[in-house]
């Protein structure tokens, strides 16, 4: 299993290190193994019976669901699966218990040992009902809640706890995201030199520092409503001599003068929030973009370019992991969601870049010659040989 | 001003989770014996980390394990962690207790300062 290698990782026992590693080793087999057994039991059993029903075969991802529901390998893959996620948590909260205080005087030291980044908290802003009510990914606490004064456990509860769910596929930093869209960026478009970076909605920061790696000269900033995360999104990237600036905002509401940026990025996090705060996120992203900038948000991929199984997959999570907007969001059309925040329909961009920590540097020069494919079943999917989906515009 | 008393976290998840067999006992079940196959890895690895430990220093002799008994602090040790694990084991029924009835231990203690 992956280790995390920054100063803010957890020491844990032999015993609490072996629990992480059955975990992450269950949600392997479960995610590989049964994934692929679920889509067998599908295609011999499911759907056949399917067709001798209906006359036709399943036409979107709810009605493969549907169909799915009472077959018993589905409920035990399902059932395995919710039981991971949990053990997901339930394994970090030992080891981050005993270490809290610690934890907190480390990203104090850390702050004041390196000026390079920095933190601005706002006590006054509104914490988002889609964020402040609900334990997004069964993960408890979600990554706003807080236990102490200047808390940033929820922060340590994510990145510890993504190093056990991600079993190796998110890199050995988990900024795999990052680093594969921003260096693909920089090969696709040689000529485009960003000065100001930012990431939206960055958690932990995890996929913002890659952008000060890809573009070392370019000032790179990332906001998040949930203050325990920035805080210690702020100490990892110190911890990595990284100079990334966190600030805590709603993206729906930016406090930035209108183009004060030359990319706005996200990764995962439109499909958390809510419908009607998409809209305005896109809208904020087109004002605060300079002319010729680019918008790009990492996402999974929309349901219209899916086959009505893979729609059906990658929706398992809105019903079964706490992601209630996922699926509405999937439902949405990218390209027309760009062009009602203002941009032109022929400014429209989306790529599906092959992930570095799998395939390595080379593929990502490969595909910019020749892009991956949207309806791919490694596609969004964390799974062996995944590849990230992203859309966006240039302004 | 006084910083407000560290809490610890909280460890369920609000809403609950999700159950996929006709009888939720049937996901629970499944949940324990996940947690049980999570302990026995778990005490794989130790033993092979202590059987590596032993074999470089040269410690262990054959049948030394077997013939072994704890002195009295250890076993107290080991029955506060047998504790531990049964009820680690046992997680997802206490999400059945109403939080009031939860804290059993309080309740006792109430029950005995009544008599």
């Amino acid at each position: 299993m992956l280790d995390l290698k920054h100063d803010l990782r957890l020491g844990k026992t032999r015993d609490e290190q072996a629990r992480m590693n059955f975990v992450a080793g269950l949600r392997s087999h479960v995610l590989n193994d049964m994934a692929n057994g679920m889509r067998a039991v599908y295609d011999a059993e499911v759907e056949p019976a399917f067709r001798r029903k209906a006359g036709r075969a399943p036409q979107d991802g709810p009605q493969v669901h549907q169909a799915i529901r009472p077959n018993e390998y589905f409920k035990f893959y399902s059932s395995l699966r919710v039981t991971a996620q949990d053990m997901v948590w339930q394994s970090v909260f030992p080891p981050l218990e005993r270490q809290r205080a610690d934890l907190k005087q480390k990203a104090k030291s850390l702050a004041t040992r390196r000026k390079s980044g920095s933190l601005k908290l706002d006590a006054n802003l509104p914490v988002p009902r889609s964020v402040s009510a609900l334990d997004v990914h069964l993960m408890p606490g979600n990554y706003d809640g807080e236990y102490e004064k200047d808390d940033l456990a929820a922060g340590s509860l994510y990145d510890n706890g993504l190093a056990v769910f991600s079993f190796g596929l998110m890199g050995q930093n988990l900024d795999d995201i990052g680093q594969s869209i921003s260096r693909f960026v920089k090969a696709r478009y040689p000529g485009f030199k960003p000065q100001d970076v930012l990431d939206l909605g960055c958690t932990i920061g995890h996929n913002t520092g890659s952008w000060k790696d890809t573009y070392p000269a370019a000032r790179v900033r990332g906001v998040d409503v949930a203050a325990p995360c920035l805080r210690y999104a702020h100490a990892r990237a110190q911890a990595q001599d990284r100079a990334v600036d966190f600030e805590q905002m709603n993206a729906t509401e930016l406090k930035y003068p209108d183009a004060s940026f030359d990319v706005v990025f996200s990764s995962m996090f439109l499909h958390e929030v809510p419908r009607k705060d998409i809209t305005r996120v896109l809208a904020e992203a087109y004002r605060v973009l300079r002319p010729g900038g680019l918008m790009l948000h990492m996402e999974l991929p929309p349901n219209a370019q899916l086959s009505p199984y893979d729609a059906f997959y990658l929706d398992w999570d809105s019903s079964y992991n706490n992601e209630p907007y996922y699926k509405p969001f999937r439902d949405l059309v990218p390209q027309q969601l760009c062009e009602q925040a203002g941009f032109s329909s022929a400014n429209y961009v989306q790529f599906v870049v092959p992930s570095i920590a799998w395939f390595g540097e080379q593929a990502i020069a490969n595909a910019v010659r020749a892009p991956g494919s949207v309806d791919s079943d490694k596609t969004g999917r964390l799974s062996d040989g995944l590849q990230w989906y992203c859309f966006g515009a240039w302004k | 001003m006084k910083a407000p008393d560290r809490q610890p976290m909280r460890r369920s998840v609000r809403g609950g989770r999700p159950y996929f067999f006709a009888d939720p006992a049937t996901d629970k079940i499944l949940s324990m014996v996940v947690t049980l196959a999570s302990e026995v890895w778990a005490l794989r690895e130790r033993v092979m980390a202590m059987e590596a430990i032993g074999a470089k220093r040269g410690t262990f002799k054959p049948g030394e394990v077997d013939a072994y008994e704890f002195a009295p602090a250890l076993e107290q040790r080991l029955a506060a962690e047998r504790q531990e694990f049964i009820a680690s084991l046992f997680r997802v029924l206490e999400e059945l207790v109403p939080k009031k009835s939860a804290t059993r231990k309080n309740a006792r203690k109430t029950a005995k300062k009544k008599r």
